[in-house]
């Protein structure tokens, strides 16, 4: 086993206690909101008797003292059960999967979307600096941050969807479209079935919701990427190679954007942590079936094990993530190292 | 709480000019320094942000006279908690009822320590009204004490009474006998299509709870099952109930009910449904644990039932502790699932993919994302009293959660749905000059209100509380945030409800009243 492989086991095992601090943290402060799950669940009905609600109060455990309801909920989490919804009265663990590849489907779009548009513009406004390029560039990525997304999809839907007609306004996929399910992602599922009409169609539903999400990003990736270019431009090993005359494309591509990538890399593995939690207000305005509209809707109906076990996907995500990062990291830059 | 108030840019501007012409208006006529005759009143308004503009209102109206009157907005839950603590003074709440009879809003609201009872409100000889009244069987008796319990419910005034909100809902011009139903549920067996064979509902959720019938308590879901499962009897828009699968049914005594089955009825699976199939649908709900080790949260909407019978083949016989008057409302919102199925799948296969007798099957779907259904070939034709009877005109029915108002109304007018319900007052501005679109508003089953904790000072004084009743006008507010499109209550109960006394007027914006008022229960006024 090479130093990096152990690194990277260490690594993951420290992940551990996080976690366990992490779903602790989230059993403990849900709790200490204002609420009763059960008076919610019951919703405004006549004829709620107060042993009804009793009951269905120790069902669910909730009857029970705080630790007695930690511990027994811990132990049914080592073995893999992570309880059962309060509102959806399913298990956690379906809901969750089946709502995982949503999210993830959207996220790398909007990732795909903010890299192709972010890294070219900040190389460009780099390498042509203060020049009209450069202005146009990161007035748009400045407009891209500042743009509300709640703001930016609805105009985007009166623009192409009731303007234009070009796409949908919401939704994941057209009625009779989906493709055979095999990874619950709808443009690899038909890349995979080699079903272009369902591809096409899905890449119709992910355009609007996608780019809304990208565009922050985008901008963000843009104005880190021209930062770091500029200063990589200024460097003596740029310098020497433009002075042993490669070619300047050479020199900016192979010589300065490599390790002007370092910082990007890292603004990226953030961002992605947060696209992967599923953006709440991008997935309402467009119906999305993600897991960001489920946590925000157990927070308000005060479903306990579904807060707490998006919760720990949540840090999950970020862990993996981080990790991702850095190993990437040694690949930019040999000499680093995790 | 607040259910889809959809707040737009113009509605809070049209808020903003009230306020100010309040604000002059009262400037103008007071125009002399308080009047200290007594201590200031001083009164913190909570509400939730779907009701802020109607709090500042009704908060610069208390002020005209003479009340230090201050907004709080909370998180509905989280100000639950603090209201059933008896915390908080005066509050924005609201309560829908789902019977067309006071017992499922009046008797929770206002009877001492029941669970919706926020005001901490108590009245001893209303609570034996109430109490009364839901054994009685006599209908004449029981509007009679309806009657009493309003009167008594008025004049001690434990709410600043408000009003119920129209539903507004719009469809495409190419649905046919499309009627919106007062208790919001959207029956899609009678509705036609003239393009195309397929009906898309756009839902304003986030989810449904639940494809299984015994596992829910919302609307929403109810809405979406009732075109998959059919019960004993059903409702016309209006509320009146009906037999569906039931032929007839009969009252042998007060405490039993005896129903008479369809011999015609069949489950999606081919599977006959008799009386067996009834039984077990009950007894599920009623037994603890019957459901995968889970217990049904509906077990108390049947109110005092204690067993249900098989008869014969076809007739099945319902016993309860004690008369129950409107048990056939009650059963309304109960379908009837498959035994056999059941038993064969077990529940988590049942919920996957649900099986009922109701006019469309289910296809596929996701909770929080669209369920489709399409058309049951051999459906027993529904209810004789609701025309058209016979299978479904629409071959697919697809419900979509669009849960932001405004995609809702694009997705309209881009003709991808074909109905929307709860279209918030400024949207139907809009779409009213849309000659693709139809609205149409029915009355509302939801009761607004202002409640004041009865418990403690001031709110503890009836005087006080009379004085707020006069001290708001609410067809100003009405008008001017909900575009007129709601009913003025005089006090808790519904228009559309039993018992209720038309000829109770509501308390006159009076404000001259309320600083009398006011003044007599020793506070300063400002006049």
């Amino acid at each position: 086993m090479t130093r990096t492989q152990v690194q990277i086991i260490e690594r993951i095992l420290a992940a551990i206690p996080i976690m366990l601090g992490v779903v602790i943290l989230a059993f403990l402060f849900m709790r200490m909101i204002p609420g009763d799950p059960v008076d919610i669940m019951m919703g405004e009905a006549g004829g709620v008797t107060h042993e009804e609600m009793a009951s269905l109060r120790a069902q669910f455990d909730l009857d029970k003292s705080l630790p007695v309801q930690l511990v027994l909920y811990l132990g049914r989490l080592f073995k893999g059960d992570m309880g059962y919804s309060l509102q959806r009265a399913r298990p956690v663990k379906e809901i969750i999967l089946e709502a995982v590849p949503a999210t993830v489907e959207l996220a790398l779009f909007s990732l795909l979307f903010a890299l192709i548009l972010g890294i070219p513009l900040g190389i460009a406004s780099a390498r042509y600096q203060n020049s009209i390029v450069d202005r146009i560039g990161m007035a748009t990525s400045f407009l891209g941050i500042s743009m509300p997304g709640f703001w930016l999809g609805i105009i985007g839907i009166i623009v192409f969807s009731l303007g234009l007609g070009w796409l949908p306004t919401s939704g994941r996929i057209t009625y009779g479209m989906a493709p055979k399910s095999i990874t619950g992602l709808m443009t690899l599922d038909a890349l995979i079935t080699a079903n272009t009409g369902a591809l096409k169609d899905a890449l119709r539903y992910l355009a609007l919701p996608a780019v809304t999400m990208g565009a922050g990003v985008a901008a963000v990736v843009a104005r880190v990427t021209r930062s770091s270019m500029l200063e990589a431009l200024k460097t003596d090993y740029v310098l020497f190679a433009k002075a042993k005359g490669v070619p300047d494309r050479t020199v900016t591509i192979k010589h300065a954007l490599r390790n002007a990538l370092i910082p990007t890399v890292t603004v990226v593995g953030l961002q992605v942590g947060t696209l992967l939690g599923g953006n709440m207000i991008v997935e309402t305005i467009f119906g999305w079936p993600g897991l960001g509209r489920i946590v925000v809707d157990a927070i308000f109906s005060r479903d306990y094990p579904l807060v707490q076990a998006a919760v720990m996907v949540y840090a999950l995500t970020f862990v993996v993530i981080n990790l991702a990062t850095d190993i990437f990291y040694t690949y930019l830059n040999p000499k680093m190292t995790l | 709480m607040g259910k889809g108030k959809d707040h737009g840019l113009s509605r809070c501007l049209t808020a903003l000019v009230v306020l100010a012409a309040i604000l002059v208006f009262t400037g103008l006529i007071a125009g002399s320094p308080i009047q200290a005759s007594g201590k200031t009143l001083s009164i913190i308004v909570d509400a939730v942000a779907d009701r802020a503009d109607e709090a500042e209102i009704i908060a610069t109206y208390l002020r005209a006279v003479g009340v230090e009157a201050e907004v709080r907005l909370w998180e509905w839950n989280a100000l639950k908690d603090r209201l059933e603590a008896g915390e908080r003074q005066m509050y924005l709440s609201d309560w829908g009822s789902a019977y067309f009879d006071p017992f499922d809003l009046v008797i929770p609201r206002l009877a001492t320590g029941d669970r919706g009872n926020y005001s901490g409100y108590s009245n001893a000889e209303l609570d034996h009204l109430l109490d009364k009244v839901q054994r009685l069987v006599d209908p004449n008796e029981r509007k009679e004490a309806y009657f009493k319990a309003q009167d008594i419910i008025f004049h001690d005034a434990p709410w600043i009474f408000g009003y119920a909100l129209n539903e507004v809902e719009a469809a495409r011009v190419e649905i046919t006998n499309w009627q919106p139903s007062m208790d919001s549920r959207i029956n899609l067996h009678d509705v036609g299509i003239t393009q195309g064979d397929t009906i898309v509902v756009a839902m304003k959720e986030d989810k449904i709870v639940t494809l299984d019938p015994a596992m829910y308590r919302d609307r929403p879901t109810e809405t979406v099952l009732r075109n998959i499962f059919d019960g004993l009897v059903t409702r016309t828009w209006d509320g009146k109930v009906v037999p569906e699968i039931a032929e007839s049914w009969t009252v042998p005594s007060d405490n039993t009910y005896v129903f008479n089955l369809r011999k015609d009825v069949k489950f999606h699976n081919g599977d006959p449904l008799d009386a067996d199939d009834v039984v077990f649908t009950f007894k599920r709900i009623m037994e603890e644990g019957a459901i995968a080790g889970q217990t049904s949260p509906r077990a108390g909407l049947l109110g005092p039932l204690e067993s249900v019978r098989k008869i014969d083949q076809y007739t099945v016989e319902f016993t309860l502790a004690n008369p129950f008057p409107i048990f056939p409302q009650a059963l309304v919102h109960f379908q009837i699932v498959p035994e056999g199925y059941i038993k064969e799948v077990g529940d988590s296969g049942f919920a996957a993919k649900p099986v009922g007798a109701g006019p469309f099957k289910f296809k596929e779907g996701r909770l929080d994302d669209q369920i489709v259904l399409e058309r049951f070939e051999e459906y027993y034709g529904g209810s004789p009293e609701i025309p058209p009877i016979g299978i479904a005109p629409a071959k697919t029915a697809i419900f979509r959660m669009i849960p932001e108002a405004t995609v809702r109304v694009a997705a309209l007018k881009a003709g991808e749905v074909h109905i929307i319900q709860q279209l918030p007052p400024d949207l139907a501005v809009t779409l009213s000059k849309d000659k693709n679109i139809q609205i149409k508003s029915v009355e509302g089953t939801r009761v607004y209100c202002v409640e004041l904790n009865c418990r403690r000072a001031p709110f503890d004084d009836i005087r006080v509380r009379q004085a707020m009743n006069y001290a708001v006008d609410w067809d100003v507010i009405l008008e001017s945030i909900y575009g007129g499109d709601a009913i003025r209550l005089a006090c808790a109960f519904l228009p559309s409800g039993f018992g209720f006394n038309p000829d109770l007027a509501p308390y006159p914006y009076d404000p001259e009243k309320a600083r009398t008022l006011l003044e007599e229960a020793g506070y300063s006024v400002k006049r």
